[in-house]
Order: structure tokens, then C-alpha cells, then sequence
């Protein structure tokens, strides 16, 4: 897969458990242009582990001499967000993959519900210099935990003045999210991204009002999940791997030489799906991207996000 | 030419119409048969949200008119062309709000003709709850010289506008809202396989 | 890569030829001795020098005719292009693609100069010169793709990514081997290859979407595929079917060689970058059955994969008429020696 090598320009604190990191090129050209909503993986080298994290890019597309993003530091995380937070400095060389766009607008509608909680506001970012530039009717709904937590407010204020709607958490303001999406008109799409909680919620509020799907959008990068070490085979390779409890299958086919392909590694994209030649356990389906007859009939496994606790797990790679 | 091997994926799908179940309001618009299919629905568990419903018919199907008057409780509106249908369509969609569900019923043509007058009210097709009742019939797009002609019920038929004959394709376009007429005999001139109604 | 332009037709009285260098670097589409549909998608890296994919779109002898043919056929029906209006962003991807690939690969022939937005392109072989602002339409003759489109060889098609399908909402189409841009603008990727026999049933449709959707900016695919036209013929469109029908029926064992044209479509696949739109690009080679045989291994190889080809595919590429009269002329290449598997001519 071909990656762009980048260099860290800028680290910022922007909210007490937000990073915001800016991106050159090494060589000083400029970056390929994106769309709104598109993201990177980001690959960081920790203490010889490779781990590749997607995160959305947050500029606006047209100016492309440097890319955004912003993390949230989860402390009980693999590692990634901890070490983008801790190890990450300005000057730092850094791997990068082309953009990819997951959660891309509806260019044929006619308005655009869009609903952010916490870090969720980043793909936004990207969208909302979309929206203007298009000229485009939207609103944007941003609810956080508390004032200190509300990243970018400043920003989002000048970019969509009155477009802007903000939930403070600590200051007991709720989004109705039935009132908002009970009363909008035809053509409107709603794009939501945030805690799982939240996007649950959105999703079931819009399809109980009889939203069509095609006018329900959702990015929910899942982390890979830690779970019990596990031992898989691959046919073509011919090579038996163990994947320790805190790396994913794909992170371990890596480690082991073996290229394997892959997008978005949040278990979205579908890129990386394997063929499950025979297993003799269960297979922990942790993707959003197989249907659940694909995941009952345990012929295919999303390696990024997806795990299983049997001897066996013989994979066609 | 390419008339064996033939997929049609690209031909719609139309069902028996049915209430959808999550809503904030429901459009039923039928035409002609379709009054039945209406009925049909209506007989159903009535939905708890708001119902329109938009009926043009002739003075055959004035039976239909009369029952539609006795099972629809509200909201029900009677007209004498598609034309009336469309520019009340154009009227009301405007105060319409999502989770609005619609529901046509009528033949191919009038079915389009809905489809295309709520098109530029950001409503797709597949979101449109479709009957074909009474006829068969097709539109067809002459790709020659860009004529649609209506109410074609043979395997071959006649451009109302350049006169060519043509074979009728399984290749429906849902923008033009017609299935692929090919001249027939443009290899072998005047040698017309013959002419069977299959769309009764 | 040709440094003059052959001044000839692909209509009427039909001057097309390829000459020997175009022979040469033909694009033969069958590695093996008997054809299948398949996707075999490849990426579309450059490839040997003086070969098709030897540059992002490949400029050959013909390109100044070409582009000649596609105007004669753009006036004749302006609904050979057709865009919607949610396609701008993939139409000023599509330009900047086209300029960008163009003036690098061929510098002696276009250029491109850029001042901010301020652009200034020049195409030397079609005494083209313009400065116009990117991004916006009113600074040009007329809309972005249509623009670019007539500058470059082939047909395009582009394509929206939603809905985890691929619509394709806007196009010029001029050299299509007999399908209807007017017809099918704004179709879904099922909608649209409705048509492909056997295909469908063999999943082959789906599994190249999926391909597709996970396609990345910069790293384009390519394929083949092909069909035989009657006559060098760029625009065998349902359109103009009346008016190309009919030559089927004048091969005969005499003629076969000359009229039969082998005809391949380089199709290359671009995620553009603003729009998240894909570019489809059609780009038709033509050869007759008498130059190809200007390479014994090509004829053998050929004569092969139509001996052996299914009747429904033989229907759908309109090929019933005179297909009996191509297997007997290339028969006489084939020695029933083994070939080794590859496209190569020699």
C-alpha cells in the first residue's frame, strides 16, 4: 500500500485530553487534495510494534500543504492515542496512508443534520469547508462533556456562525434528538459521529421516525478490541502465528511478514476480510461490515477489529 | 441483436402495497386500477400518522372513487388527470417532512410520472412503495431519435416520432422511466420478426 | 509514443490505419487459449516503455483524429455527454487529472502553468490555449469534463460513490461499443450491467464493486476487454445502430481480414480526490484480423479463443453474422502448437 512519508510540523494541547498534530510532506510539496469526512491511518513504531491508527483529517480540503488531526488520549487504550500523545514531537518523521473517505455527504442532498459528541467533531471539520464552499444548507450539532472539553469551538463558531448548536454536558443542555430529526425537511441527511451510545441512539431515533437508510450516515472506527490470545494458520504462507491478547490479527500477520491488505482498520471498510478455511472455535465478530448471516456462517473474519478463541482458525492468506 | 442472454436487473421491482410501520406521515397516490390497490391498503390496520391521499381516475373506475370517499377518513383528493396529480404533488411535497412514506399505485407510466414530479423533492425511487395494476403496458425510449412512446403491449412497436420499429429491450432507465426500444430491422431492412402482445 | 498525428477516419470512407509501430504495441487481450469473463483487474502502474501503459492516458498516432471523430459525434448528439448536477467536484477532479497526467508525460505537446487558481493550459496537437479560473465553470467554454473530455482519447464515465454502490452520473461517450449514455445516466452499478450476460450469475459484477469501492487515490486499476466491430469504428452507438447495423452483412471470406476489427478497450479505474467520485476511463484500440496477423502467435491465439468461445457471448457481442467467417480465416495461423501463457506478440 502506498504511504505518504510525512513530518509532525505542529503539536498542540487543544482540550485537556485532545492533541491536535499537523502534517507536512517530507519533501516540501504539497499534500493530495481529499474530500470532507475522509481520514488517514497513521502508522507509529512502539518499541518495534507497528500500530496503525485511522484518524479523520481535519482541515479544509482545498489547502493541502498540510494535513490535521486530532486525538483524544484513551487511557485505556492499546497504546496508539497514549503514544501520539507522549512520543509524538514536532520534527518526528511520521508514516501516513493516502486519505480514504468512509464517511463521505450526500452531494444530492438537499440539507445536512450533522451530529457530533466529544472527538466525534473531527470528520466534521473537513465537512463543514465542504459545505460552505457548496454552499450547502446544513447545521451542526455538538454536544461535550463540559466547557474545558469543547475542542474547536472557537473554530466551528467562525465557520458556521449561526449553524452552530452546542450541548454543554455540565451545564445540563441535551440534544432532543427526536424533536431535531421529528421535524426536518425532505432531502435532509443526518450524519452522526461520537461515543457508540450516541450513534446508537441517532441511528434508531432516524429509522423510527421512517428515515430512508440512505439518508442515515455513521463513522464509528472501532479500536481493536484486547481479548485472550489466540493461535491462527495461514494456508498460503504456511505459517502458524499466535496473536498475543493486546494485538489484533492483522497487527500480528504484519509482525510476522505476511502483507496483508487493509483501509480503514476499524472494521468498516471491508478491505481486509480473510476466508475462514476451518475453525474449530467461535469466531468473535467485533466488525460493523459483515451481515449477520456472514458472521453466523463463519466463513469470513475482519482480521483489523475481529478475534476467536478456538485452536484452529485456518486462514485462506 | 443481444436479444438472448438477457439480464434485467435494471427492470424495478413493484410490490402489493403495504403500510410502513415507522413514519411521520404516509402519500398514497393512485390512478385508475390502482384505486383498488389503494382500497387494499386502507383496509389494513390504519396507521397512527397523518395520511394523504391523491386519486385520479376516469368513469370507469368511478366505483373506486366511491369507496375511496367511504374508507379514507381525511385528507383525500379526487382528479381527472395525471397532469392535476402532478402539479398537487408539487404543491403539497413542500410542507411534507422527513419520514414521509409514499405509496403509488397505477400503471407504469403514471408510476414514473409520480416518481419524476417528487424527484427534485430529494424523495429517490427506491423509496417509493410501488403497485403496477391493470396494464402491462410499457413506455418506451426510442434511442435513435429520443422519442418516448406510451402504451407499447407488443415484443416490437412503432416510434410515435420517427417511425422506426423497435425491439423492445428488458433495460429499464429510471430517469427517462421507460425500457430500451432498438431499431429491429436495421441489419436486414423491412425483415420484422413477428409481432406478439406480451405486455397485455 | 508518436511524434506526428496520422490525419485520417473513422467514418464514411474509413482512412483509419495502425502502422507498424501501432501494430506493434498493440493491446492483445488474451493470455490464454480460451476466453472467460472475468474481472482481472490489475494496478495501473506504468508499464514498458512505448506500451500503452507506458503513461497515466495513452496519446497515440490516431489522438488528433480521434479527437476529431469525437467532435463530429458530439455535434451530430449532444447527449453523448451528459453530467448531473451533483458531479462538479468530479468534473474539476477530472480536469485537474487530465492536465496534470498530460503535461508531464507529454511536455512537448501540452502544458499546463498554474498561478494560484489561475491556470493556463495549452494543447499544441489541437491549437488549444486557455487561462481560466479552477473552480469555477464561467471561466471556461464550456463545463469542466466536456472540456478535458474532447481533449484526451477514449470515452470517460463518472462514477458517485454512495450507497455502497457506484452511480454513474456523468459521462462522454463517443467510441462505445453499443451501449447509450443518455439511456443510462444515473444508474447504479447493478442497474447498468443489467446487459452482461453469464456475468451477473457468476457473482463476477459484485465482487468487482467491491474491488472498486475500496479503491484508493493513487493507485488506479486497469483491465481489458473486447469485442470486434465491423469497419475502424469509433461510435458503434445504439444511436447510430441504423447506420452501422447493416455493414455485418457485407463480410464475406474475401473481406474478413479487412473489415473485421478486433476491437480492445484499456479500461482504467481513478478514485479522484475532492468529489471521492471514481473516473472510468473506455480508451478503444482497433486492429484488423490481417495486421494482427502480422504476428503469427497473436493469430493462433486468437483463432483459439473464438473457436472456443460460448454462443451467448458471441450473441451479446453482436458477433452471430460473421463469426464462422473469422474462425475459418485465422485458421489457417493455427498449427495446434502449444503457446505459452502471456499477451506478448512475439
Amino acid at each position: 500500500m502506498s504511504m505518504i512519508n510525512a513530518i509532525v510540523a505542529a503539536v498542540e494541547q487543544v482540550t485537556p485530553l485532545v492533541k491536535h498534530f499537523t502534517f507536512v510532506k517530507e519533501d516540501g510539496s504539497k499534500l493530495p487534495p481529499f474530500s470532507g469526512g475522509s481520514h488517514v491511518v497513521v502508522s507509529m513504531d512502539i518499541g518495534g510494534r507497528v500500530h496503525r491508527n485511522p484518524y479523520s483529517l481535519m482541515g479544509s480540503p482545498e489547502a493541502t500543504d498540510a494535513y490535521h488531526i486530532s486525538v483524544r488520549k484513551q487511557e485505556n487504550s492499546r497504546g496508539g492515542s497514549v503514544f501520539m500523545h507522549e512520543h509524538v514531537t514536532v520534527g518526528m518523521p511520521i508514516k501516513i496512508t493516502y486519505p480514504v473517505n468512509l464517511f463521505s455527504l450526500a452531494k444530492k442532498g438537499h440539507k445536512h443534520i450533522l451530529i457530533a459528541g466529544g472527538i466525534g467533531i473531527t470528520p466534521f471539520m473537513s465537512q463543514i469547508a465542504d459545505l460552505n464552499r457548496l454552499g450547502a444548507d446544513y447545521e451542526m450539532h455538538y454536544a461535550f462533556r463540559s466547557p474545558e472539553h469543547g475542542a474547536f469551538v472557537e473554530q466551528l463558531k467562525k465557520s458556521c456562525s449561526s449553524r452552530l448548536h452546542c450541548y454543554i454536558d455540565s451545564q445540563g443542555e441535551q440534544l432532543d434528538f427526536k424533536a431535531l430529526l421529528g421535524d426536518q425537511p425532505l432531502g435532509t441527511h443526518v450524519y452522526v459521529c461520537g461515543p457508540s451510545s450516541m450513534v446508537t441512539v441517532v441511528l434508531e431515533t432516524a429509522r423510527n421516525l421512517g428515515w430512508p437508510e440512505r439518508h442515515i450516515h455513521n463513522e464509528q472506527f472501532l479500536s481493536p478490541p484486547v481479548g485472550e490470545p489466540f493461535n491462527i494458520q495461514l494456508a498460503k504462507s504456511n505459517i502458524e502465528i499466535q496473536v498475543p491478547a493486546d494485538m489484533s490479527m492483522l497487527e500480528a500477520i504484519e509482525a510476522a511478514g505476511v502483507e496483508a491488505d487493509y483501509l480503514c482498520r476499524g472494521g468498516v471498510c471491508g478491505r481486509c476480510e480473510l476466508q475462514v478455511l476451518e475453525t474449530d472455535g467461535a469466531i468473535l465478530h467485533n466488525d460493523h461490515f459483515l451481515t449477520d448471516s456472514e458472521k453466523v456462517s463463519c466463513k469470513k473474519i475482519m482480521p483489523c477489529v475481529s478475534r476467536a478463541n478456538g485452536k484452529r482458525l485456518l486462514l485462506d492468506l | 441483436m443481444m436479444e438472448r442472454g438477457y439480464w434485467i436487473k435494471s427492470k424495478p421491482i413493484y410490490t402489493s402495497l403495504v403500510w410502513h410501520e415507522k413514519a411521520t406521515s404516509h402519500l398514497v397516490v393512485a390512478q385508475g386500477q390502482g384505486g383498488l390497490a389503494a382500497i387494499k391498503l386502507f383496509q389494513q390496520m390504519h396507521p397512527q400518522q397523518p395520511v394523504t391521499t391523491l386519486y385520479e381516475h376516469s368513469d370507469i373506475d368511478a366505483n373506486f372513487a366511491i369507496t375511496l370517499k367511504k374508507v379514507v377518513p381525511e385528507d383525500l383528493h379526487l382528479l381527472k388527470s395525471e397532469q392535476e396529480v402532478v402539479s398537487l404533488l408539487k404543491r403539497i411535497m413542500p410542507t411534507k417532512r422527513m419520514g414521509l412514506r409514499i405509496y403509488v399505485a397505477g400503471s407504469e407510466g403514471f408510476i414514473w410520472a409520480v416518481a419524476e414530479a417528487v424527484k427534485e423533492f430529494g424523495i429517490e425511487d427506491a423509496d417509493i412503495m410501488k403497485e403496477l395494476t391493470g396494464t402491462l403496458a410499457r413506455s418506451i425510449y426510442c434511442v435513435h431519435c429520443k422519442a418516448i412512446t406510451h402504451n407499447i403491449t407488443t415484443n416490437i412497436g412503432k416510434c410515435s416520432s420517427c417511425e422506426r420499429m423497435l425491439f423492445v429491450r428488458d433495460h429499464f432507465s429510471r430517469h427517462l422511466g421507460a425500457y430500451m426500444g432498438l431499431m429491429v430491422d436495421a441489419e436486414s431492412p423491412g425483415q420484422l420478426p413477428e409481432i406478439e402482445e406480451i405486455y397485455p | 509514443m508518436a511524434s506526428t498525428f496520422k490525419k485520417e477516419t473513422f467514418r464514411e470512407d474509413y482512412t483509419y490505419s495502425n502502422s507498424a509501430e501501432a501494430i506493434k504495441r498493440f493491446p492483445f487481450p488474451f493470455p490464454e487459449d480460451q476466453y472467460m469473463y472475468s474481472v482481472n483487474i490489475e494496478p495501473h502502474v506504468k508499464g514498458k516503455v512505448g506500451s500503452v501503459c507506458e503513461f497515466t492516458f495513452d496519446v497515440d498516432e490516431h489522438y488528433v483524429a480521434e479527437c476529431l471523430d469525437k467532435k463530429i459525434t458530439l455535434e451530430q448528439d449532444p447527449g453523448r455527454y451528459q453530467a448531473l448536477p451533483h458531479m462538479m467536484d468530479a468534473q474539476w477532479d477530472f480536469l485537474e487529472l487530465t492536465m496534470e497526467s498530460l503535461s508531464q508525460d507529454y511536455p512537448q505537446h501540452f502544458s499546463l502553468n498554474k498561478n494560484g487558481s489561475v491556470w493556463t493550459w495549452e494543447n499544441k496537437p489541437l491549437g488549444i490555449k486557455d487561462t481560466f479560473t479552477f473552480g469555477d465553470s464561467s471561466t471556461l467554454a464550456m463545463e469542466p469534463f466536456d472540456y478535458m473530455g474532447r481533449q484526451v482519447q477514449g470515452d470517460f464515465v463518472l462514477l458517485d460513490h454512495r450507497e455502497e454502490t457506484l452511480f454513474a452520473d456523468a459521462g462522454i461517450v463517443t467510441s462505445q461499443a453499443d451501449w447509450s449514455l443518455a439511456f443510462n445516466v444515473g444508474m447504479s452499478w447493478r442497474e447498468w450491467h443489467g446487459p452482461v450476460p453469464r456475468a451477473t450469475e457468476l457473482g463476477v459484477m459484485d465482487r468487482a464493486l467491491k474491488h472498486l469501492l475500496n479503491l484508493q487515490f493513487g493507485s488506479p486499476v486497469r483491465r481489458l476487454n473486447w469485442t470486434m466491430t465491423i469497419n475502424p469504428r469509433l461510435d458503434t452507438s445504439p444511436e447510430n445502430y441504423p447506420q452501422w447495423g447493416g455493414d455485418r452483412n457485407a463480410v464475406n471470406a474475401d473481406n474478413v481480414s479487412d473489415l473485421v476489427h478486433l476491437r480492445v478497450e484499456l479500461q482504467t479505474l481513478f478514485r479522484l480526490p475532492r468529489s471521492n467520485a471514481i473516473m472510468f476511463s473506455i480508451r478503444c484500440y482497433l486492429i484488423n484480423l490481417k495486421d494482427l496477423s502480422t504476428y503469427s502467435r497473436w493469430a493462433k491465439r486468437l483463432h483459439r479463443v473464438q473457436k472456443t468461445m460460448h454462443p451467448d457471448l458471441i450473441e451479446y457481442k453482436g458477433m452471430t453474422k460473421f463469426h464462422p467467417l473469422v474462425v475459418d480465416w485465422l485458421a489457417k495461423f493455427d498449427d495446434g502448437a502449444a503457446l505459452d501463457v502471456g499477451t506478448h506478440a512475439e
